[in-house]
């Protein structure tokens, strides 16, 4: 075995609290008092949770973070293998049913500080200007309460942040550019390109993702070790971990790990007065707080509302509508691999690096609505066994045989927009978690649209799959991400929050993560999440002190406060937002 | 502490694919004669190397199962991810890794709401196996030669066991067969051991990957060197299904109609 250039490496002996492989976390971070009031209480430090801490306390808020899981040292928690990442999903207990199913765990749920953000792939499109306005287009699932050109200035600073790589030209949606260079191609997107072309379908190379392509600040650039989804220790892979976690320490935010909040507590004034929780070694605390927001994701966030029914709220807080739990998404996303006689090593560069969306929008000529993607996946030696266990049905020498040629496969995702229905919800089930709480059943099915859709989604992966040369292909049907749930819109009658996260039955509680969204498209969640935290956190901040005093809700939208993002993470560059 | 397989019996090795002898087991099965990622552990991290070093050196020993259920998802897992082609000292651990799991009571995150919970499912289970066993060959699992164990399973593969009807309803056996071989794959693909089988890199953190394109291997890595075999003429499992996919989720376990085809 030939020995690299460069020598053994040794861990740094280093007493800090690590995120990534430079940054560290700027400690002691401030301790709130358990009887005092905070002004804001965070259920869950994700995706959204994270932006939300980080705005709120730079405009001078007392704000604590409640999250789930551990406050990850990057260095001491995280590995590069798959079996030793379990820990960063949610893998308490849950039941999943329907028609169809849902797996849920490592597939879409994280846990712990930065939540799905630290195992997402990164890929970060945004949605298209057609995704706000579904039924008004389509006549099928629902309009959103903003336009896209509300998001639109969130998502061009959200991708500064983050930030985000990509090419200087994406043509889907509304046009635009990505400041920060695209990735180089493994053997996965070079067969997507090489099936896109071949088809004439317009490829995007090198992102949308945010993952570094150059070095930003005390973050280095990518080293192509393809462990994006198991917390990517290099610090290069955005997750809010190292995104917007530090600064709001810095900033006097507290968090506080290992806290499970069971419910959430009205007062007789019909206003929430903080959060109930159980803390690592199973005591019950409770937080006070002026305002609380749930940033949970779309099965913890409706069960705990549905956990916290009360007098008045009977069958779950701010469920005057019966909506939440209801109109939860996932999308479809199939797996195509596909056999080369040469060999790709699909486990190099990360997972995501190039799609298309040029079957994103309705289509005439389609027996359905709505559309799909195709993007790179990576799947490692675990997961690929069990994508062949269901698209080959692979066991005992079979399936032996099948993984010897792991390194002569390539994998492409489909993502499909599956629409809101009302009966793909989150209840409670008779299932008990450690605390004794209810724990949350999940019920999907898919619908007539749906079906069409996935069905043409896959034949068009598996024929770009075949374009770019493969000899066998294959496929297994599962789903990606979550959504929905707790969804935002207009109709109070209709909906468990308006368009800035607010509840409709209560003035001092906001749902702020991916269950608010009306629908979903077919890109990846993620950037959407942070942006619309980012635009709830300016509307906090313009209201100040309102919130925590009057029931008074003003639709007026807040002005952008890009002043507000961690330093150095926007204003040079191209596009240039000042 | 008993780990492994009994000693190889060549009738259960892999066949030479010209000559149908067996072939001598190996320490290093697959196409990739000579790669080590452990060699390479000096240039992973620390928390990586203690996790994959660990996964090594110290199996878990057992804390769940009896030792008759234990023995008896041993003669199981043989067949759902044979290592006959293995030198006993290099067999990879694999009931030891789901008797912790169940130990732990961890769980992938979820339950199927028509499934048992993962203990139960690996209580019944046991009498599931025994009774398709006792009904196709009149004998109990662990008593049956190689090929009809191979075949009694199968069966569960195919969706289409004849007996214990009542367990199947309580558990079906699409999901009984997705986590079975779920866990089989968990801890074998988990282990060095099958990276250097397959030729995958394993950890590159913090050194990095740098050949990306075209599969090239990385100067610590090797090429492919392949070689045809067959699989032991006292088993079944070679045969790979090639009925048309599925494109819902629902439908590619179950073998009932072609409900996810049209």
């Amino acid at each position: 075995m030939r020995k690299p250039l460069l020598g053994a490496f040794e861990t740094r002996n280093s007493h800090k609290h690590m995120v990534g492989s430079l940054q560290s976390i700027h400690l002691p971070m401030r301790r709130f008092r358990e009887y005092e009031e905070v002004d804001y209480a965070i259920v869950g430090v994700g995706s959204a949770g994270g932006v939300l801490l980080q705005r709120l306390a730079r405009a001078g808020f007392n704000v604590v973070g409640l999250e789930a899981g551990p406050f990850w040292d990057t260095e001491r928690d995280w590995v590069s293998d798959e079996a030793g990442s379990h820990e960063l999903y949610w893998t308490e207990p849950r039941v999943t049913g329907g028609s169809d199913p849902l797996a849920l765990g490592a597939n879409n749920c994280g846990k712990g500080v930065g939540g799905g953000s630290v195992h997402w792939a990164a890929f970060t499109p945004r949605l298209h200007p057609s995704d706000f306005e579904v039924y008004t287009r389509d006549g099928v699932g629902a309009d959103w309460p903003v336009t896209y050109e509300d998001i639109k200035p969130y998502y061009e600073q959200l991708e500064l942040e983050m930030p985000v790589a990509g090419p200087a030209y994406y043509p889907w949606g509304h046009p635009h550019g990505y400041a920060y260079g695209p990735h180089p191609m493994g053997g996965v997107g070079d067969a997507l390109i090489k099936g896109c072309t071949a088809l004439n379908i317009p490829v995007s190379i090198g992102g949308p993702v945010a993952i570094l392509s150059g070095s930003h600040g005390d973050r280095p650039h990518c080293i192509y070790r393809g462990f994006c989804i198991q917390g990517c220790k290099v610090g290069a892979k955005a997750s809010t971990l190292v995104t917007h976690v530090p600064d709001a320490l810095k900033k006097g935010a507290e968090i506080r790990d290992r806290c499970m909040v069971s419910r959430v507590e009205l007062g007789k004034d019909g206003r929430v007065t903080g959060v109930h929780y159980y803390d690592i070694d199973g005591h019950s605390h409770f937080q006070r707080a002026k305002a609380v927001i749930l940033s949970g994701y779309a099965i913890e966030t409706p069960r705990l509302l549905l956990n916290s029914a009360c007098a008045g709220f009977e069958h779950g807080l701010a469920n005057s509508s019966g909506t939440v739990g209801r109109y939860l998404m996932a999308q479809a996303g199939n797996v195509v691999m596909g056999r080369f006689d040469q060999p790709v090593r699909m486990y190099k560069a990360p997972p995501a690096h190039a799609l298309t969306e040029e079957f994103y929008e309705t289509n005439p000529k389609n027996d359905f609505a709505r559309g799909f993607a195709i993007q790179t996946v990576g799947p490692l030696p675990v997961a690929f066994g069990k994508q062949m266990l269901a698209a080959k049905k692979a066991w005992g020498w079979g399936l032996r045989r099948e993984m010897m040629d792991y390194n002569h496969w390539a994998a492409f995702g489909l993502l499909g927009e599956i629409l809101p229905w009302k009966d793909n919800r989150v209840t409670l089930s008779e299932d008990k978690d450690r605390f004794g709480l209810p724990v949350a059943h999940v019920s999907f099915n898919l619908h007539s649209n749906d079906k069409k859709l996935i069905k043409a989604a896959k034949e068009k992966t598996e024929a770009v799959m075949h374009a770019a040369g493969a000899t066998e292909v294959v496929q297994e049907a599962r789903y990606a991400h979550l959504v929905g749930a707790c969804r935002m819109g207009a109709d109070p009658r209709k909906s468990v929050v308006d368009k800035f996260g607010r509840a409709h039955d209560v003035s001092n509680l906001f749902v702020c993560d991916g269950s608010v969204f009306p629908t979903q498209g077919s890109a990846n969640p993620g950037l959407t999440i942070q942006a619309l935290a980012a635009r709830t956190a300016d509307y906090l901040i313009t209201q100040g002190d309102k919130v925590f005093t009057s029931n008074e809700r003003d639709m007026a939208s807040p002005p952008i406060r890009r002043e507000l993002a961690p330093p150095e993470t926007w204003g040079k560059g191209v596009p240039r937002l000042k | 502490m008993k780990y492994g397989y009994p000693a190889v019996d060549p009738a259960l090795c892999p066949r030479d694919a010209d000559t149908s002898e067996p072939l001598a087991a190996r320490k290093q099965p697959g196409y990739y004669a000579g790669f080590s990622t452990l060699s390479q552990s000096p240039f992973w991290d620390d928390a990586t190397r203690t996790v994959v070093e660990k996964r090594v050196d110290h199996p878990p020993a057992r804390q769940f199962f009896s030792e008759d259920a234990w023995n008896f998802w041993t003669a199981v897992f043989a067949h759902l991810i044979p290592q006959t082609d293995r030198t006993p000292e290099r067999q990879i651990p694999v009931v030891a890794v789901l008797d912790q799991r169940l130990a732990q009571n961890q769980t992938v995150g979820y339950r199927y709401e028509s499934m048992p919970h993962d203990r139960v499912v690996y209580e019944i289970g046991i009498e599931a196996i025994d009774r398709e066993a006792e009904h196709r060959y009149a004998g109990e699992f662990l008593l049956l030669p190689h090929l009809q164990q191979d075949l009694v399973l199968k069966a569960i593969h195919d969706g289409k066991p004849e007996a214990a009807p009542e367990i199947w309803k309580k558990m079906p056996v699409h999901r009984f067969w997705q986590m079975i071989m779920g866990d089989a794959v968990d801890a074998y693909y988990a282990h060095p051991w099958a990276w250097d089988e397959i030729g995958f890199g394993g950890p590159a953190y913090p050194r990095a990957y740098t050949r990306l394109e075209r599969g090239e291997p990385e100067p610590w890595e090797v090429e492919e060197k392949r070689y045809d075999w067959l699989a032991p003429a006292t088993a079944v499992s070679d045969e790979i299904d090639s009925t048309p996919s599925h494109h819902t989720e629902a439908g590619q376990h179950s073998h009932q109609g072609s409900g996810g085809t049209h």
